[in-house]
């Protein structure tokens, strides 16, 4: 044992404690900094030579504490699960959104609804009822429809634009995707440099863990871990990053509503084309696309084609307008097969409706009124339009509540594992202070001791051999 | 388990967003008075209040048909009792006629003048018209009832002209010229009077006479019947207003019910809430402000 090795102890251990003083200044700094991990100066004592052997001359005590490594705290278990919960609520949230939205354009329950605008055409029937000879009340029928079919087309109208939106939100959503993943795969290059060159990339590391997962509540990506602390992202079975390359989706399909049973919109990867099952705000997105929006329209469509039927039906059978003629179809296509958009009154004039139910005699027409208040009375049908339209609002708040609820419920869980994520990587400044008092005391010790050594090295340089001077 | 500052504030964050929401929600209910704003809020509310609002335009619909109903009843009654007492003056004229020893040819003459001129008022009643119909015309597209000269009816028997007074009732307000006035064309009030008028100046009026005035008879019992039963049924149509009206009320209260707010009860949740909201936020300013910095020297 050399004479100033309790010197070079004492520096280890000034150096070491330095360096802890120093990580301790870092995660205080980046308390509040999004996606930061704390990390440890990881201490450890330099021992003696292990291996007793012949002339080995070690003492048994350490050399000091090397502070080479600095740790980064984090559970990839609970990284992993924060993922996992984070992609859900994403989708959860997205697809509340549509519901919510489609919602909003059926106007339900209101004086503005469809269901309203219902009421009054029927009204209006009843009124031709009261004097079906009055041009004025027969005029107020096709009125009445023409409200109706306009605030159908309305609703279908704006759950449409809806549709176009969301293509455009998930086409913004893909770009970001494709960018994230980029610099995912940079990252992932520069910690292998580091990690092979023996620095430390914790930093960089937050850096990347920040975008997997926003990667996660996008597309639902999940990693695996690789070599040299690189990760591969994947999605859907299909790997976005691997190592330091990362490969882009893209967004394929139908971009318009009205070809999304032939088309599905969809994500695949941009080259190959093959489908990629995604998760996240994407799954959501996609989720209203191709069945949230296009059921709602369909369900229009349905409601259209019933009030169509039910009206012509009564319209049409044994029923003669002002002039005596027979009923003709009352609502039809304006062009191609009849759906909510094409609804229209095919009448030209009030005089065609037919409100009465006796045939003319001697080509004379009968006043008779039946019809229209037996069509007024089509609004009490179980089968009807009427009982339709509403099966359709009831059926579409409870998907929107139980929606809305499950936001909830995952959000309580996505907030859980968040903490338990923060609770392991999180930076407590209690925690911090007791480290910073403890270091700080190591290093006046660490100090003293120097003194000590140089005060003994002092007795023995300066006042030993002094005897006889 | 560890606990970190920005766990702490994570989660008395989330708690806090979660009575904002809530305060925000009964806020919004109670700005709007609306309980339900959206089918997801209560889908069956929503389904109730649907319907409600189809029955209350039902309803309005009704009434207007009611009051219309009340129109023609009124409008026939008054015709048939101006009738009536029109038929009652040739029932005297007539009787005056067979009187023959005590009149002279001349006011034989002027009593057949008096009778066809009653007949034509008599027949312009039978054509008065409701909103451009005639009343005792069925269901023609026509504007007469009767023709003006000879008496024959020329409306159109069919379906009775009904209105809508209930989800599941009709009821009849017109009556056809034949239903009140005779049903043959020739023994019918116009005919019978024409032939009164006709027979009136002939020498040998007396045996036709008592012919005609029995023939009379029986037709104004028949116009009797008729106005009893227009009054009938203008009863029951005020009694249906009545129903009418308060199922009017009774679905007008039961939409606020479904849909709106029960102000007290609202008032009183959102202090409630406020109160939590409010010791939430002093729970979170006591947990999140100390850290060991303020015991340390």
């Amino acid at each position: 044992m050399s004479t100033f090795s309790a010197l070079n102890a004492a520096t280890t251990a000034l150096w070491a404690q330095r360096r802890a003083l120093d990580v301790t200044g870092q995660n205080i700094a980046n308390v509040n900094t999004e996606g930061y991990s704390r990390q440890r100066a990881d201490l450890q004592a330099i021992g003696g030579s292990p291996i007793p052997a012949f002339y080995s001359t070690s003492p048994g005590i350490g050399a000091g504490v090397n502070a080479e490594g600095v740790l980064r705290i984090r559970d990839a278990f609970l990284e992993g699960r924060g993922h996992t919960e984070h992609a859900n609520s994403a989708r959860l949230v997205a697809e509340a959104d549509a519901y919510t939205q489609v919602e909003s354009s059926f106007r339900e329950p209101g004086d503005t609804g469809i269901q309203s605008l219902m009421g009054e055409m029927w009204a209006a029937w009843g009124d031709v009822d009261n004097g079906p000879h009055e041009l004025a009340s027969r005029g107020q029928v096709i009125e009445s429809l023409n409200t109706l079919i306009g605030g159908v087309q309305f609703s279908y109208a704006s759950i449409g634009t809806q549709w176009d939106q969301t293509l455009d939100n998930l086409g913004v959503l893909v770009a970001d995707v494709n960018e994230a993943a980029e610099s995912v795969a940079k990252l992932n290059t520069a910690i292998q440099r580091a990690t092979q060159s023996g620095l430390p990339a914790n930093d960089l590391t937050d850096q990347r863990d920040l975008l997997v997962m926003k990667l996660a509540e996008q597309v639902g990506a999940t990693i695996r871990p690789g070599e040299d602390g690189m990760v591969d992202v994947v999605v859907g079975g299909m790997a976005l990053v691997s190592k330091g390359t990362a490969s882009a989706l893209a967004l394929a399909g139908a971009m318009g509503p009205d070809d999304v049973g032939t088309d599905p919109p969809r994500l695949t990867t941009a080259s190959g084309g093959f489908t990629v099952q995604a998760g996240g705000t994407a799954a959501g997105q996609l989720n209203a696309l191709n069945k949230i929006l296009p059921d709602s329209r369909a369900s229009l469509d349905d409601f259209a084609v019933s009030l169509a039927a039910a009206i012509n039906a009564k319209h049409t059978t044994g029923a003669y307008d002002l002039d005596g003629n027979p009923g003709i179809d009352i609502l039809g296509s304006s062009g191609g097969p009849l759906t909510a958009a094409t609804l229209s009154v095919m009448l030209t004039s009030p005089r065609q409706i037919a409100a009465s139910k006796v045939a003319p005699v001697a080509s004379s027409p009968a006043l008779d009124s039946s019809n229209a208040d037996e069509i007024s009375q089509l609004r009490l049908s179980l089968t009807g339009p009427d009982a339709k339209y509403r099966a359709m609002i009831v059926e579409l708040g409870v998907q929107a509540a139980v929606t809305g609820r499950n936001v909830g419920i995952q959000q309580v869980i996505t907030t859980q594992v968040d903490a338990a994520r923060e609770s392991v990587a999180g930076v407590n400044l209690d925690e911090e202070m007791t480290n910073m008092l403890s270091f700080q005391h190591a290093y006046s010790a660490a100090g003293r001791l120097v003194t000590a050594i140089d005060e003994t090295l002092d007795v023995l340089i300066n006042r030993t051999g002094l005897v006889g001077r | 388990m560890r606990i970190t500052q920005r766990a702490v504030a994570l989660t008395s964050l989330q708690g806090l967003n979660r009575n904002l929401d809530a305060v925000g929600k009964l806020q919004q209910q109670l700005t709007s008075g609306r309980l339900i704003s959206a089918p997801s809020d209560s889908p069956t509310g929503t389904n109730r209040a649907m319907q409600t609002r189809g029955d209350q335009a039902a309803v309005a619909q009704q009434s207007r048909n009611l009051t219309d109903a009340q129109n023609w009843l009124e409008q026939t009654d008054s015709a048939l009792q101006t009738m009536l007492s029109t038929a009652r003056r040739v029932r005297d004229l007539t009787v005056q006629g067979l009187n023959t020893g005590a009149t002279s040819d001349v006011s034989q003459q002027a009593l057949a003048t008096e009778v066809t001129s009653l007949r034509d008022s008599l027949l312009s009643l039978a054509n008065l018209q409701i909103q451009g119909r005639p009343l005792f015309g069925g269901v023609t597209s026509g504007g007469k009832a009767y023709d003006s000269s000879t008496g024959a009816w020329l409306g159109q028997q069919g379906a009775p002209v009904t209105r809508r007074v209930s989800d599941t009732e009709k009821i009849r307000v017109d009556l056809t010229g034949p239903e009140a006035f005779g049903s043959t064309p020739d023994g019918d009030l116009f005919a019978v009077v024409g032939k009164i008028a006709a027979d009136m100046s002939s020498p040998t009026a007396a045996s036709a006479l008592t012919v005609h005035l029995a023939d009379l008879d029986e037709i104004m019992n028949g116009m009797e019947y008729a106005v009893a039963d227009v009054g009938t049924r203008a009863s029951r149509v005020e009694k249906l207003q009545l129903i009418n009206f308060d199922r009017a009320l009774a679905l007008e209260s039961q939409l606020t019910q479904t849909e709106k707010i029960d102000l007290p009860n609202t008032i009183m949740r959102l202090e409630m809430q406020k109160v939590g909201y409010e010791a939430a936020l002093a729970a979170t300013a006591k947990a999140i402000q100390p850290t060991l910095m303020d015991y340390l020297r």
